[in-house]
């Protein structure tokens, strides 16, 4: 007779956290190890993500949580109204074939891998109630069937054209509509006071996204690309004042890197701009690739980063009203989300980014199923051929293979873009 | 005398190729890659030594190149395949003339180069993830086929009237398509004119992406087969030029890297 070994069969959610732990691992892994010497600062976030996704460590027990299942839903009133914000856009390979049980297989990945990881209803800081802006056509309907799982979700409307009048008024009685509604479930009121707070906060936190930034045109870049990611990308579900604490401490180490000359990449590593579908924990595939393949991220134009935080809010007057105007004004008017039917500041974005950083090339990356992306690549593409710009476009997934492929790509990219300089020099 | 060798290891083949301080070959060796890449790049480069009557000792530079470039640890450098092929192309097709568009079919990619007027790359687009339009398409259509990869060539030439149509765009449901075309009796020369311009179409695709500029180079495995030439030609409305050994193009560019590399770093001791 065979001996059968003794095994304990996993839960479905176990094997869920497993699988999401291990993904999580292997990419702080590799910033912590596999890369120059990243700030010290930098380990608050290498932490943070390990106790939420490897530990399951929830970190909003005692507040309302509130969904979000894009970026156009304003902070600042979730928080005046001493709830936080946790944005659901996910970036796990595990989820999204969850995801892919309930969605066509041919969706994009960032919506497959939401959906699938609020239908497990296996998560850490379970949200009271989901706020979802019908962006995109999947975004849309994604909302309608995460609320046959059980969740309270409200659409909040949002238009495709952004030019004219009619749709800043339409998003302006949306968002009012949204914070009437938030109050009341929160059963308290904005006030001038605690919405001017919040702005204030977020205000705050925009600029050190801006030190940050600065930090990254000079020629001595004191920091990863891949590394700025995971900090903004802790935006999506920190606590706030503890994002703030640890994005000034390593504003001030990396104001010392760069008085020490201390540049993260090679002499000659090409400068790039990163711009597409966004990465988000832990699908940083195409970033850790670039910089894997001896370049450095500089900048982004992504919904996961750099829109978060470019544009401030402007406010007129001081009050709840206005107020609200200027919040729905600026989450609709500095959006560069290729839903648009026109997106020239999109375009007008990213020469800007490689202008002020001084970047050699942009890489232009589509989720396979992300159809908004995947058509604004053709003006795009045309935009920068036209201002002299060197670009890539690659098509990738949250799959862990094709790394063979799109390393190719990427080095290939590299090898042209450094022969180039060196003409130039 | 010193030698300069280039490797590369693709996903069918691997090609070695070795030339001379003066970029002249003396020789190359083309074996199929199998399940140990690495393995069988060092037996095949030790096979063409061997050939060569020529001692380890006397090579200066080893420049991998091709998907499985990151295996051969022994090598001095690595660069990628498009870099690697558009340096081989203008060297090879230096009899041809100025070399502005490269055509490159693999046994699992297919990609579309062009360059400027220095020979450097300027913009590149490859082919999907999946085999349609590659080497791999071809072996497994000729298989359908019962025939071998290079009767395809001669056979094509024999069709009657326009090309059958061949949609699939993956593999493996061509098949299929293929096996429904011989069930409505249609002639094995026609199926596979057909196929061919199936990949010819595919690939002219990728090269008005990149944009179609006299001066086209193919190589690559599928540059042997005269019938696909013939179908990327008609596509394309351009003559295109063959080398003369078509596979080993990427891996002389590989060398010819070698000697630049070699030279820069003795320079700069």
């Amino acid at each position: 007779m065979h001996s059968v070994q003794e095994h304990k069969i996993e839960t479905s959610k176990e094997k869920q956290n497993r699988h999401k732990a291990m993904e999580a691992i292997k990419v702080l892994n590799t910033l912590k190890e596999e890369f120059r010497t990243p700030p010290k600062a930098m380990n608050y976030f290498y932490n943070l993500f390990e106790e939420v996704y490897c530990n399951q460590k929830p970190l909003h027990n005692d507040k309302v949580k509130v969904g979000t299942m894009c970026i156009q839903i304003p902070s600042e009133i979730i928080y005046a109204l001493d709830a936080v914000p946790i944005r659901l856009c996910n970036g796990f390979y595990t989820d999204d074939e969850i995801g892919s049980d309930l969605l066509p297989q041919k969706a994009c990945p960032l919506v497959k891998a939401s959906v699938g990881h609020l239908s497990s209803k296996n998560l850490t800081d379970k949200p009271d109630m989901i706020y979802s802006p019908t962006t995109c056509d999947q975004k849309t309907k994604a909302g309608s069937l995460i609320s046959s799982f059980g969740y309270d979700v409200v659409d909040v409307d949002f238009p495709r054209t952004k030019e004219s009048e009619i749709s800043r008024e339409f998003f302006r009685r949306s968002i009012h509509n949204f914070s009437v509604d938030l109050s009341h479930k929160m059963g308290k009121k904005l006030t001038k006071k605690n919405l001017r707070a919040s702005i204030s906060k977020i205000g705050y936190a925009q600029s050190l996204y801006h030190k940050l930034s600065e930090f990254r045109k000079n020629k001595i870049v004191p920091i990863l690309g891949n590394d700025i990611f995971l900090v903004t990308n802790a935006f999506f579900f920190d606590k706030i004042d503890n994002w703030i604490n640890a994005t000034e401490k390593l504003v001030e180490e990396l104001e010392q890197r760069v008085k020490e000359g201390l540049h993260v990449a090679g002499k000659v590593s090409p400068r790039i701009v990163y711009t597409g579908s966004p990465p988000i924990f832990p699908n940083y595939k195409i970033p850790l690739i670039i910089e894997d393949s001896d370049a450095i991220i500089v900048a982004d134009e992504t919904c996961s980063s750099n829109r978060m935080f470019n544009d401030r809010v402007a406010v007129d007057e001081w009050f709840v009203n206005d107020m609200i105007d200027s919040l729905a004004d600026k989450y609709l008017k500095a959006c560069t989300c290729p839903v648009f039917s026109k997106n020239d500041d999109r375009i007008r974005r990213i020469i800007e980014l490689v202008r002020s950083h001084n970047a050699d090339g942009v890489i232009y990356q589509a989720f396979a199923g992300c159809t908004v992306y995947e058509l604004e690549q053709r003006s795009v593409l045309e935009a920068m051929e036209k201002a002299g710009i060197s670009i890539l476009y690659l098509e990738s997934d949250y799959s862990p293979s094709q790394h063979g492929q799109l390393s190719t790509r990427v080095e290939a990219f590299m090898e042209s873009l450094k022969i180039k300089n060196r003409k130039k020099a | 005398m010193n030698y300069f060798v280039g490797i590369d290891i693709g996903s069918t083949a691997i090609k070695i190729t070795v030339i001379d301080e003066n970029r002249e070959i003396i020789g190359h060796r083309i074996s199929g890659s199998g399940s140990m890449f690495y393995k069988y790049a060092q037996q095949t480069l030790s096979d063409l030594l061997n050939d060569l009557s020529i001692s380890s000792e006397d090579i200066c530079y080893t420049v991998a190149t091709g998907y499985g470039r990151k295996l051969f640890k022994e090598a001095d450098e690595n660069i990628s395949e498009i870099t690697a092929n558009a340096i081989g192309a203008v060297a090879a097709a230096k009899e041809f003339g100025t070399i502005k568009t490269i055509i490159n079919i693999g046994g699992q990619d297919s990609k579309a180069i062009s360059l400027d007027d220095q020979g450097n790359v300027v913009n590149f687009a490859m082919n999907d993830r999946c085999a349609a339009g590659t080497g791999k398409f071809l072996d497994a259509c000729a298989m359908n086929l019962e025939l071998t990869v290079e009767e395809l060539g001669e056979r094509h030439f024999n069709a009657s009237g326009t090309p059958l149509s061949i949609n699939s765009t993956c593999a493996v449901f061509a098949e299929s398509e293929i096996i429904g075309l011989l069930g409505n009796s249609h002639s094995v020369e026609d199926i596979i004119s057909g196929v061919h311009y199936s990949i010819a179409k595919r690939i002219v695709k990728l090269v008005k992406r990149v944009g179609v500029k006299e001066g086209i180079y193919f190589d690559g495995g599928p540059a042997l087969n005269a019938g696909l030439v013939n179908a990327i030609e008609n596509e394309l409305g351009h003559k295109i030029f063959i080398p003369q050994n078509p596979q080993v193009t990427t891996s002389f560019g590989a060398a010819i890297m070698g000697i630049d590399s070699y030279n820069y770093q003795n320079k700069n001791l």
